[in-house]
């Protein structure tokens, strides 16, 4: 069994609002997922029940555990970044090693050790003394440190200037990703993770409006920049999304065969961001 | 899961530093005071007599008069220990979730359970241990400043003082008072324990507030006083000691001291620890307390915190 996480119907309402609406998913091992959906599309809470942190309906499983009910075990093979401001202030670094050497069985001393010298950040420095910069740096080296099963990164860039960003990353497949770990993301900012990527899925209402691996987007969709007589043509194929972009027209189709638009303008691939941007839009168009 | 509490108690030590600083801070006063002698010799007229080497003191009124200097500077740190007690576990597990803190703490591999436990213990059991050491550092301060005074006026300072106080049955009895406080007072902390853990702002008026509230409201809607002296009840009358006030003992003088005197050469004579312990309302305290505490952990572990 290569599926490290697999839900199925999974639901998760506050009163009215259903920010999970019966979602079913998996996400194999050795993959790097994006998890992509407009603020309050339910991304949060998806991952806060793969997480264990909120109870849901529906059948979950990661690593074959339930994370509600066996947090703590999940926890040994699972790490998350919430987001960049979570890491206790008056904490110092050498403290954090210490307790995470405690009370995590696959915690490294010596690995996070050897990545936190590489940074900038002293051992006597407590959290609180460091840029925020700096604290994502130490929280990506002790979580690189924990050899865990699952990453979850929620929106872990936010607010971070892009030479940390870049950095970031670079340094989430160079020291973290190894092909045997799995990564879960979510981010606002598509364009910087999408070469990153493996697998996408997006959500929106607390529907999952697409779920692919990266390598079939190309084959799925297709993109068509054109104008006059050919965009009427172009209708036919109903386009699941259309925008103008400097008085052409742009149309996102979906299992529409290239050769049929050939001729027609100019083809490409869309990128993630407007993929997205066609799939929610046009789905509740 | 030992482990995992020695890691979890270290943290807390970590991070609530109060909790090793503000019984020094007590003890520097204390220390300080000794030094202008405001405590040991200027207040105490019978320690004053004792020490000046009268010799006309009999040696259990002096070990009787050192053992009350030494009640007096335990009872300050007492009420330091009890004001701590209430931010540390109004704090413990609010202070989390005001900075967010506990997504990451969430994201370690120790349960809702074993997490609270620790602020528990830490409330119960190491806040007065860390008291009972820097207590008993203080009285040696304290003793050698006497000793310097003594010695400048050429009294014998091992017969007036050192052989004199009773260490044991003080310390003995001190360690015992300090931690049957906080099983006494348990079901406050486990209250506090509670309010930190599910309220949304200021903690303290968030505890205080039923405090005040219920036994008023009773007294408006009923006309009786039920909470009222269930809550003074629990505050002040805790049933450790036998036939003294554990208040009164302080601050008696003259003949009643004298008589106080003979009794207080032992403090654990007059500490009955097996009625303490066999107190139906001690474990009805206990039983609230773990109720307390067993909500808080729900709290933590079932409020989504988005």
């Amino acid at each position: 069994m290569t599926s490290l996480v697999s839900a199925r119907n999974v639901s998760k309402s506050f009163g009215a609002l259903h920010a999970v609406d019966d979602v079913s998913f998996d996400i194999e091992k050795g993959r790097i997922m994006g998890l992509i959906g407009p603020n309050g599309a339910g991304k949060t809470t998806l991952l806060k029940a793969m997480l264990g942190l909120t109870d849901c309906q529906g059948s979950l499983s990661v690593l074959g555990l339930d994370p509600f009910r066996q947090r703590r075990e999940l926890m040994q093979n699972i790490c998350f970044i919430a987001d960049v401001a979570v890491l206790p202030r008056w904490i110092r670094v050498d403290q954090l090693l210490d307790f995470l050497e405690s009370v995590h069985p696959r915690f490294s001393r010596s690995r996070a050790e050897e990545l936190l010298a590489k940074t900038d950040i002293n051992s006597k420095s407590k959290v609180r003394q460091l840029s925020k910069g700096m604290v994502t740096q130490l929280h990506l080296s002790i979580i690189t440190a924990i050899d865990a099963k699952l990453l979850v990164l929620d929106e872990p860039t936010i607010g971070l200037d892009i030479i940390f960003r870049k950095e970031f990353y670079g340094n989430l497949l160079n020291d973290y990703f190894d092909g045997e770990r799995t990564i879960i993301i979510t981010t606002h900012q598509v364009e910087e993770i999408e070469n990153l990527l493996t697998d996408v899925m997006f959500i929106n209402h607390g529907k999952v409006v697409l779920d692919a691996k990266m390598d079939d987007i190309p084959e799925r969709y297709v993109e068509l920049l054109t104008s006059g007589d050919n965009a009427a043509k172009a209708q036919q194929f109903s386009p699941i999304y259309e925008r103008e972009v400097f008085g052409k027209k742009v149309f996102t189709f979906e299992g529409v065969d290239r050769d049929q638009l050939t001729g027609l303008g100019e083809l490409r691939t869309p990128d993630i961001a407007d993929l997205f941007v066609a799939k929610v839009k046009g789905g509740s168009a | 899961m030992i482990r995992n509490q020695i890691a979890l108690l270290r943290r807390e030590f970590w991070e609530h530093r109060a909790i090793f600083f503000v019984p020094v801070i007590v003890a520097v006063l204390m220390v300080l005071t000794s030094l202008t002698g405001q405590v040991s010799i200027g207040q105490m007229e019978h320690v004053d007599i004792g020490i000046l080497g009268a010799t006309n003191m009999p040696d259990n009124a002096r070990s009787a008069a050192l053992s009350g200097l030494m009640i007096a500077v335990s009872s300050t740190f007492v009420f330091a220990m009890w004001i701590l007690t209430i931010f540390y576990s109004l704090d413990s597990l609010y202070a989390e979730r005001k900075d967010r803190s506990i997504l990451f703490w969430r994201s370690i591999p120790c349960s809702d359970f074993e997490t609270v436990l620790s602020k528990l213990l830490t409330a119960m059991f190491v806040i007065p241990l860390v008291t009972f050491i820097i207590i008993a550092a203080t009285h040696l301060f304290v003793l050698l400043n006497v000793t310097i005074w003594v010695d400048l006026r050429g009294g014998s300072v091992w017969h007036l003082i050192w052989s004199a106080a009773p260490f044991v049955d003080n310390w003995t009895a001190t360690l015992v008072f300090l931690l049957a406080l906080p099983l006494w007072l348990s079901p406050f902390i486990g209250w506090f324990l509670f309010v930190s853990a599910f309220t949304k702002r200021s903690p303290l008026l968030m505890a205080a507030l039923p405090i005040v509230m219920l036994p008023l409201l009773e007294k408006i809607l009923f006309d009786s006083a039920v909470f009222a002296e269930t809550f003074f009840v629990r505050s002040v009358k805790m049933p450790l000691f036998v036939g003294l006030d554990n208040m009164e003992i302080l601050f008696q003088e003259g003949d009643e001291f004298a008589r106080l005197a003979e009794a207080k050469l032992s403090l654990m004579s007059l500490m009955d620890l097996g009625g303490f312990l066999s107190d139906p309302q001690l474990w009805l305290g206990i039983i609230v307390c773990g109720l307390f505490t067993a909500a808080a952990i729900y709290v933590r572990r079932y409020r989504d915190e988005s």
